[in-house]
């Protein structure tokens, strides 16, 4: 009898001087913290999944607090998790729109020059690890792990070149994620098309063409004609989609039409002019790798 | 320097043999979860050496003088009665190690910024780590048995300190690993935990070379003695 006394009255003591213990060390180590900040946590999902791009909810309420970045980055949340930050915050949320991936390279398999026979295991990640698969090492391999890593069926290989299905991209993201050359970036389709510098390539003009027939040569052709709406920087034009408006479109035209290697193109859901050109096309079959492969097409390439 | 050599043999035994995960398969989830990339395996291995010796303390003191037939505190208590309170292993241990990690996310958040930082979310994660709670169970069980000479608080804050430093080798090889696993083509169905569970048996068997090496550094040590004891004796003889 005694024993159950005993355990219950040491459990109630070790509860008690606990209870003490973490309530001194609660006031006498308390951390000013801003409380928009505890507001902020309590209203994220506190999933710590790190799809904001931070290590867990608190550092990310931290960074929207500090207005580092804005209150609509987490997924989990949703809508109803980015107003209830904004409100925190006292901002309005801008309006989103639909990001999709974009593929910054337009050279298929005959663009593409030095390609050599690569025997190795069918993926741009390792092949990625080899000289010398093709004279190109910043564009598209073509091996596909964007195709399966999508789960909608959204992009495909065609003709060597990964191309973005937009009737069925949803936008998860996951092409982007897995390219080992970032060459997929997820853009605001701010409308139905979106001008993409369509290569990736940062060598010098002449470099560039000894290794693709259509690659960018850093002209600056696209920084002189847009009034300065692209901007050369490493030999690639670069555009800022936060000032893309989709109804001022005229200087970024000239451009496109100057552009002498066309290396950017309109990209996005095909426009019903496009649609009434290609109707009686019949679609071409698509273009299977025309690497030489001593390993079968299964799914387990291992 | 008897002592020294036990403590160090000690201290292998529990870091390669009887390592936490590769030889007991406890703190499994960390060890799958936090894998992924080499410098989170090191953050979460050195979060977790950190608490188990501070749960090892702590649950040391109050396995001696609370817990432990004939424990002063107890027989005080009670009376001068003679009680066992180890059935109250699991519940004491687990309070222990929640509180004591609460109370160290407190201390370091306003002492050490840049290491509460550095652990960010692991530390709260190690509350319900069981490798903690198997330390502080094995440490119990020496604690408990009659004249263990491993009952001591030195040897037990060792078995501790030693276990977590097997524990961040161990995930540490597991993320070096997984991020080499990453350029391979793994069969759908296998991706993920599976594989790594996979790998993770593989690396046991390699730590089960590793057995033995106690007993044989022990002896060892021993021989070293004797030779240098016979050593010892005609020398004295000659004076």
């Amino acid at each position: 009898m005694t024993i159950i006394f005993v355990a219950g009255g040491i459990m109630l003591v070790l509860a008690i001087v606990t209870a003490i213990v973490l309530g001194w060390a609660n006031v006498k180590f308390h951390v000013q913290v801003d409380p928009r900040v505890e507001a902020v946590m309590a209203a994220l999902p506190g999933a710590n999944c790190g799809g904001c791009g931070y290590v867990g909810c608190a550092e990310y309420a931290e960074a929207v607090v500090a207005g580092a970045i804005t209150p609509d980055k987490c997924t989990v949340g949703g809508e109803s998790c980015a107003k209830a930050l904004a409100e925190i915050m006292g901002v309005s949320l801008q309006q989103s729109w639909p990001f999709r991936p974009v593929i910054h390279c337009g050279a298929t398999y005959e663009d593409r020059l030095g390609r050599t026979e690569y025997k190795g295991e069918q993926s741009c990640t390792t092949a990625n690890l080899v000289a010398g698969v093709q004279g190109c090492t910043y564009g598209c391999l073509g091996f596909g792990d964007c195709v399966r890593a999508c789960d909608f069926d959204a992009i495909h290989v065609v003709a060597g070149l990964a191309t973005v299905d937009y009737e069925k991209c949803v936008g998860c993201g996951a092409c982007a994620r897995i390219c080992p050359r970032n060459i997929i970036t997820m853009v605001p389709f701010k409308s139905r098309q979106m001008v993409v510098v369509t290569c990736s390539n940062k060598d010098m003009g002449k470099d560039v063409k000894a290794v693709c027939k259509v690659g960018c040569i850093g002209c600056k052709a696209c920084e002189r004609n847009s009034g300065g709406f692209f901007r050369i920087d490493k030999n690639l034009p670069v555009l800022d989609y936060d000032k893309y408006d989709p109804n001022n479109l005229d200087a970024i035209r000239v451009a496109v039409d100057k552009c002498p290697m066309k290396r950017l193109l309109f990209i996005g859901w095909p426009t019903e002019k496009d649609l009434e050109a290609t109707k009686d096309l019949e679609a071409p079959d698509l273009v299977e790798a025309d690497f030489k492969t001593t390993v079968d097409k299964t799914e387990w390439q291992g | 320097m008897d002592y020294l050599f036990e403590m160090l043999v000690l201290a292998l035994t529990w870091a390669l043999i009887n390592n936490f995960v590769l030889h007991y398969f406890v703190g499994i989830c960390p060890f799958i979860g936090v894998s992924r990339r080499v410098d989170m395996a090191f953050g979460m291995g050195c979060a977790v050496t950190f608490v188990i010796t501070i749960a090892a303390l702590l649950s040391w003191l109050i396995t001696y003088y609370v817990l432990r037939a004939g424990a002063p505190l107890t027989t005080l208590l009670s009376g001068g009665k003679t009680l066992d309170l180890s059935i109250l292993n699991y519940t004491v241990y687990i309070f222990v190690i929640a509180g004591s990690v609460q109370f160290l996310e407190m201390y370091i958040r306003k002492f050490f910024r840049p290491l509460y930082k550095a652990f960010g979310v692991f530390l709260p994660l190690i509350t319900t780590n069981c490798a903690i709670l198997f330390a502080c169970l094995e440490i119990m069980k020496h604690v408990c048995a009659i004249n263990d000479p491993l009952g001591g608080l030195v040897p037990s804050l060792v078995l501790a300190a030693f276990g977590g430093i097997g524990f961040m080798i161990a995930i540490v090889i597991m993320a070096g690993i997984r991020e080499e696993l990453d350029h391979c083509d793994v069969p759908k169905s296998l991706r993920g935990a599976g594989i790594t569970l996979i790998t993770a048996g593989i690396l046991a068997l390699a730590f089960m070379g590793f057995t033995g090496v106690d007993r044989g550094l022990q002896q060892l040590l021993q021989d070293k003695e004797q030779v240098a004891e016979s050593a010892a004796a005609p020398a004295g003889q000659n004076n």
